[in-house]
């Protein structure tokens, strides 16, 4: 009578086991990498309906952030402007473009432009934009280099360690008023000193301004 | 699952506050159900989904979503600009407009938030004289009403579905061919808008023979008509109820079913309050057969049958009137009340000794006599012109509700009578033939007009019926009584005209749209002008040309008009009048004397609802869960009786208790040879021989909210029976299987001092009686576990607190459905309350107690009962989060506790561990399903739903649940975007109004910009209210910072009625309340029984034995 489990079954055991830990190993790796914020969502870029370059409007013309989404500093939420605003320059310049037939359409029907959202909290977040842009947080920290933008993209993970990063560390993050929608300021220009400069500058911010850390639950979730 | 309550000192004497029957009967059943966490059903899974299909279907979920992961970026979306920018608009931030909201002919002045174009949240308007922005559950539960998915819709004629302009066009062809408005009849409501007026009278003008008619069915405005006639000329009452030192209430729930209720809680909270030991205190007596919220407020409550009620009046009309004004007939209806002489004697007392700060209130179910006898006895008292004047009006209808009991039918007209007659009349034209075209404008008579009328088949006697009617109800068209023709027409919610009325002092305050109307809905104003053939006929034209002579042509006015919501120096000012006796005599002459009632010939009190009111808030949700401020009973109505009457009847019942729910014996009410059947409800300290049944239940034809809620005893109600009868009879169906939801016998506190009192005369020999008044001392005197959020806390900007006081809550309910609208509540059905799983975030506890040795038979008899607002303490050394296994439940630095929806995983150790049972816990989606078995229960993976197998319609969007796609948009724009709807499997509660508080921060901030001034301050107006306190019309909340020293809540809670609810767990709640002082009158003859209010007896009797004065609370038996 022949064995019914061969000798290389002696050997299975071990196998499973280092085999299950290295699946399992591989499968916390992977969704720990592949299903945070980091890999989801950083890099969407969305066709949008109208090609509008940022980096044209902002860098090249020296557009304010401000001239279109005038709502930043008052509301919860930036607004996207209304067709109407963008016609104001643009029934004298490239009126006749192609690129811009829906925005005319717009106008003209009332109906809205269907942009995509890039950006976007989940509904149990309440992030508001006005408290941040007057207390010394620029467009940049959240939304990256937007000035350079030829279609705009999600640069930053806005993940909740996204937030905390800087709720922890206020003083990494925050510049003077008037530079809140200079997307290119730096407090220093000397790349080896930025950190510290950067550092002096918060820390001066925290202190006249009384900014504080905030790191309750209740800050964001209502 | 079982806990084990601490040994808690039970007092040997002393009163026992009990929640219910069962509670004071001790059942074993009771005993379990206390012990248990939460009651059966709320926390097992013993639905038809088993637990192992469950697992089943679990199962396969994860299965699906393993497939769905790939696909786990978010979905598109879109974000839609506008195409032209509005101006004076910001997207995201609210815009507030001041509207009213018409009661009856009064209104109530409001401030109306709108969020994108949507009404979201009503407070009352502050600016008004007196005002102190409070207002009642019923304008706080009207929003609800605007986004009610079963209103009226569309214009119909004869049931079929019209265009809206043809109704139109067919009003404004109508009145070429009225001629001189002979065969035209309007029915409408009381209303004192000054357009209204304006317009019936254009009207009358170009329609002469026009009949007006007004009906309400429950009607709250006798006192004008008895002015009226007591000084013979347009005059209607205006109390000052915080003048009055000492209230007489005569079946006259002021502060619970009464016009205006929200000003008069307000004038009362004003008397009720103490600062200090000092001050002095107002004093209310109440006789009634019901148990009222009035009745509940009352220092002395005389329970006496109906039929004595009038003749205690009459008895204190005896010892109060000068002799002359004193006949025969006055002492023949007095002589029934001998038996309360000591009582009525030293009532006398106490009013002749506050002369001129005395009041004595006639309720509208009283008889015109009544209240003439009432005015006679105000002006003895030196009352007018101090507690209560009289203001100019416009002339009264006739006095319908004269007679106290069957008696003399009609037959007098007052002499101020106006042009506008009856709904009798009215019935007995279109009996005649005499109406051709009857416009119904708002109300309701087929449901709710006497039945005796027979107004179904005298309606269908017209030629034409237009009806403008908020729901498709029984006065709409119909198969079975169709008149010759019958438009339908939709009404528009008042946040959605134009409009304008007066508020309880005369002030004129406009209403204004906040959004189109949403289905089309035509207002009464625009009806009346297009029947009249009036130019112009847009309501906004209407009250514009109003308010030109009211208040200026200019522009500006107008503006500020809207802007204030309010004519300034608009209000009616006092007259002086003088009283002639003679109408009193004539009225007293036509009372009868009223039987005393018996085990076979029963009293029966018909009632205002307090939140159905006469049947117009039917379909609204939020007030068919509210509980009733005594019974607690949710979505029904039931037969109110006393104890002893039960007994008698045999229908007496410790609740039958099956399988953990309540069943109720069902009886039927016959009364002359009417019938109608309805559940029993054992009410404490009522009349004995008298039944109370709520009107505006029972509806044939309503929404879907109000369908199989209650029954209807409208149907014995008659012409000559308006609100009392006798002669009813009862009995016992054998059917007891009628489960009534109620909230009563939740969260029993058993017998610990959660709700502590005394009397004036004590409180002063000891104002800190309320700290004193321990159940037991702490086995040790910090938390077995530190809080780790101690440290946080102390470097937090501000330390929210907030203080209640006892003396000033009337139980009013106004804050549960102010804070139901702000935080996005909702309701669960009449299945799930009667599980115990209604999510309401402060509720209201009502405890009744009785006099100490008492049996248990005699203590239903005449309990005292106290109300308290019961929501999350925020204690900073909280139970709930030390068990919560991810951290969901946290502290912040400001000292909330706060609940972190995201997190929650719904295992509820928060809720076992919370000593207050304050935390609600989502069991189903309840925002997303309709409220039935079939729905709520359904799985998505189990069955298919209108052609359409769930699980797909899940797939496809998941948000929506299977509400029907419209209902589900009108659902979705009632909702605070500033307060996350929680989904199934989350537990909540009350946050503080966290997201107010972080919105005024964020305002400080935003302000402050470069600057280090972000500290919200009460000096300045920063510091947010909260919802509950901002609606409560008393004052009686107050919320704040209370590391300001010079906040009022620091101060409320500097005060020596401070105390804390279960100290003794060294919970440390940041929520205080102010204890209760009651003010009996120590001539009263129960005086002895009051004299220590109960809280006090228990103390000096055993649990606190140093007696009052003590400073430290004694050694005493602790477990």
């Amino acid at each position: 009578m022949s064995d019914i489990f061969p000798k290389w079954t002696n050997q299975l055991p071990r196998q499973i086991i280092i085999g299950a830990l290295l699946a399992g190993t591989a499968v916390t790796a992977g969704v720990t990498y592949y299903f945070t914020p980091k890999y989801t969502a950083v890099g969407y870029e969305p066709i949008q309906p109208v090609p509008f370059p940022h980096s044209v409007h902002v860098k090249q013309l020296g557009l304010d952030c401000r001239y279109c989404h005038n709502a930043v500093e008052k509301s919860w939420y930036s607004n996207i402007p209304a067709a109407s605003v963008c016609l104001n320059c643009h029934n004298q310049v490239l009126k006749d473009d192609p690129r811009l037939a829906v925005v005319r359409d717009s106008a003209a029907s009332g109906r809205p432009v269907e942009w995509v959202q890039i950006h976007k909290m989940p509904d149990y977040v309440y992030f508001n934009h006005s408290v941040h842009v007057n207390r010394g947080v620029s467009c940049v920290e959240c939304h990256g280099q937007i000035n350079d933008m030829q279609e705009v993209y999600r640069a930053k993970p806005l993940s909740m360690s996204y937030c905390l990063d800087c709720h922890r560390q206020p003083a990494t993050r925050l510049r003077p008023l008037d530079k809140i929608t200079d997307l290119d300021w730096k407090p220093t220009d000397d790349a080896r000193e930025l950190a510290a400069k950067q550092l002096e500058t918060g820390t001066k911010i925290i202190h006249d301004w009384n900014v504080q850390s905030l790191q309750n639950c209740s800050t964001c979730h209502r | 699952m079982k806990t084990i309550p601490p040994i808690c000192a039970e007092p040997e004497t002393g009163p026992k506050y009990w929640r219910s029957l069962d509670h004071l009967a001790e059942t074993p059943e009771f005993r379990q159900w206390v012990e248990r966490e939460f009651p059966s059903g709320a926390s097992e899974c013993t639905d038809p989904v088993s637990r192992r299909n469950f697992v089943k279907i679990m199962s396969a979920s994860f299965l699906l979503a393993g497939l769905g992961t790939t696909g786990c970026r978010r979905p598109v979306e879109h974000i839609y600009p506008f195409a032209k920018m509005p101006d004076n608009y910001v997207h995201g931030v609210p815009q507030f407009f001041a509207t009213a909201m018409t009661t009856r002919r009064k209104a109530v002045p409001l401030v109306v938030k709108s969020n994108e174009g949507r009404p979201t949240k009503i407070e009352g308007n502050p600016d008004l004289t007196g005002s102190n922005g409070g207002t009642d559950h019923l304008a706080q539960a009207s929003i609800l009403r605007l986004y009610d998915p079963d209103r009226a819709m569309r214009c119909t004629r004869d049931g079929a579905g019209a265009n809206k302009q043809a109704a139109l066009d067919y009003l404004s062809g109508l009145s070429a061919t009225l001629g001189d408005g002979s065969g035209l009849a309007f029915l409408l409501e009381q209303n004192d808008s000054p357009s209204r007026a304006r317009l019936q009278q254009a009207i009358a003008a170009k329609f002469p023979a026009a009949r007006w008619h007004v009906f309400e069915p429950i009607d709250l405005d006798l006192g004008r008509a008895a002015a009226s006639l007591a000084y013979s000329s347009p005059v209607e009452p205006f109390y000052k109820l915080d003048q009055a030192q000492v209230t007489v209430c005569l079946d006259c729930d002021f502060i619970g079913s009464e016009e205006n209720a929200y000003a008069n809680i307000r004038d009362f909270a004003k008397g009720r309050e103490l600062q200090s030991k000092d001050d002095s205190l107002s004093r209310l007596y109440a006789v009634e057969s019901l148990f009222t919220l009035t009745g509940l407020n009352a220092d002395h409550r005389l329970r006496v049958p109906p039929s004595m009620v009038m003749a205690v009046l009459a008895r204190l009309a005896v010892n109060l009137l000068s002799s002359s004004d004193i006949d025969s007939k006055l002492n023949e209806l007095a002589a029934p009340a001998q038996a309360h002489e000591p009582w009525i004697t030293a009532c006398v007392k106490d009013l002749k000794a506050n002369a001129g700060k005395s009041l004595v209130l006639a309720g509208y179910r009283l008889p015109l006599a009544a209240h003439l006898l009432v005015i006679a006895i105000n002006e003895a008292l030196g009352a007018i012109g101090h507690t209560v004047e009289f203001h100019p009006t416009a002339a009264a209808p006739p006095a319908v509700n004269r007679v106290f009991y069957s008696g003399p039918k009609a037959g007098y007209h007052p002499t101020a009578a106006s042009n506008e007659g009856t709904v009798a009349e009215l019935a007995a034209a279109l009996n005649a033939g005499q109406v051709k075209t009857l416009v119904i404008l708002g109300g309701n008579p087929v449901y709710n007009a006497p039945v005796d009328l027979n107004w179904p088949q005298a309606q269908a006697k017209a030629g034409t019926v237009v009806r403008l009617g908020y729901y498709q109800d029984e006065t709409s068209w119909s198969e079975a009584a169709h008149p010759g023709s019958q438009w339908d027409l939709p009404m528009a919610h008042y946040l959605e005209s134009w409009g304008d009325a007066r508020t309880a002092d005369g002030t004129v305050v406009p209403i204004q749209p906040l959004i189109e109307p949403l289905f089309g809905g035509i207002t009464e104003l625009e009806v009346l002008a297009l029947i009249g053939g009036l130019t112009p006929s847009s309501p906004y034209e209407i009250v514009r040309e109003t308010f030109r002579a009211l208040g200026g042509d200019s522009e500006n006015n107008w503006r500020k008009f809207l802007h204030d919501g309010f004519l300034a120096a608009s209000a009616a000012s006092a007259v002086t009048v003088q009283h002639d006796p003679a109408e009193l005599k004539r009225a007293i002459g036509e009372l009868k004397a009223a039987p005393a009632p018996s085990k076979e010939a029963l009293d029966v009190v018909f009632y205002r609802d307090s939140k159905m009111d006469d049947g117009r808030n039917n379909n609204n949700g939020w007030l068919q869960e509210l509980p009733d401020p005594i019974t607690k009973l949710t979505w029904d109505n039931a037969v109110l009786i006393s104890a002893a009457t039960a007994r008698e009847l045999g229908v007496f019942t410790d609740r039958n208790v099956q399988n953990q729910k309540f069943f109720n014996f069902q009886v039927e009410v016959t009364l002359n040879g009417r019938t109608i059947s309805g559940p029993v409800w054992i009410q404490p300290g009522m009349a004995d021989h008298t039944v109370g049944l709520a009107l505006g239940y029972g509806r044939e034809k309503t929404g879907r909210v109000g369908t199989g809620a209650g029954f209807d005893a409208y149907k014995l109600r008659s012409s000559e029976n308006m609100y009392y009868a006798s002669g009813a009879s009862v009995k016992d169906t054998g059917n007891n299987s009628y489960e009534l939801a109620t909230t009563q016998s939740h969260w029993s506190m058993e017998g610990r001092p959660v709700v502590r009192e005394t009397s004036l005369e004590q409180y002063r020999k000891n104002p800190k009686f309320a700290q004193t008044m321990k159940p037991e001392d702490p086995p040790v005197t910090a938390p077995l576990y530190p809080n780790p959020f101690d440290a946080a806390k102390t470097h937090g900007m501000h330390q929210w607190g907030m203080s209640i006081d006892l003396n000033r809550c009337v139980g009013c309910s106004a804050c549960m459905i102010a804070c139901q609208s702000e935080n996005n509540i909702p309701i669960v059905g009449k299945e799930m309350v009667g599980k115990s799983r209604e999510m309401h975030w402060i509720r209201l506890d009502r405890y009744y107690a009785s006099p100490a040795g008492t049996t248990d038979e005699k203590r239903m008899e005449d309990p005292q009962a106290v109300v308290q607002p019961m929501l999350c303490q925020h204690c900073e050394s909280a139970p709930c989060e030390s068990v919560c296994p991810v951290n969901a439940t946290s502290h912040d630095d400001e000292g909330l506790n706060v609940m972190t929806y995201n997190r929650c995983v719904g295992t509820r150790y928060c809720s076992n561990n919370c000593p207050y049972k304050v935390r609600r816990f989502n069991f189903f989606d309840y925002n997303r399903h309709p409220l039935d078995h079939k729905h709520l229960y359904r799985s998505p993976l189990v069955s298919a739903h209108e052609g359409e197998w769930e699980l797909l319609r899940w797939l496809q969007n998941p948000d929506k649940g299977d509400l029907p796609e419209g209902e589900w948009q009108l659902a979705k724009l009632i909702k605070n975007p500033d307060v996350t709807v929680r989904m199934r499997g989350v537990m909540e509660k009350c946050t503080f109004c966290l997201q107010r508080i972080e919105q005024a921060k964020i305002a400080a901030k935003v302000k402050a910009r470069d600057s280090d001034h972000i500290r919200l301050s009460e000096k300045e107006g920063t510091v947010p209210k909260t919802a509950c306190q901002q609606a409560c019309p008393a004052g009686a909340i107050v919320f704040g910072d209370t590391s300001d020293p010079e906040s009022s809540v620091s101060k409320a809670k500097e005060q020596e009625r401070t105390y804390k609810v279960l100290e003794f767990l060294l919970t440390k709640p940041r929520l205080t309340y102010l204890a209760r002082v009651r003010n009996p009158y120590p001539e009263m003859p129960d005086y002895k029984e009051h004299s220590l209010p109960y809280t006090t007896d228990e103390f000096n009797n055993g649990a606190f034995n140093e007696g009052v004065g003590a400073e430290e609370p004694a050694e005493k038996g602790a477990p």
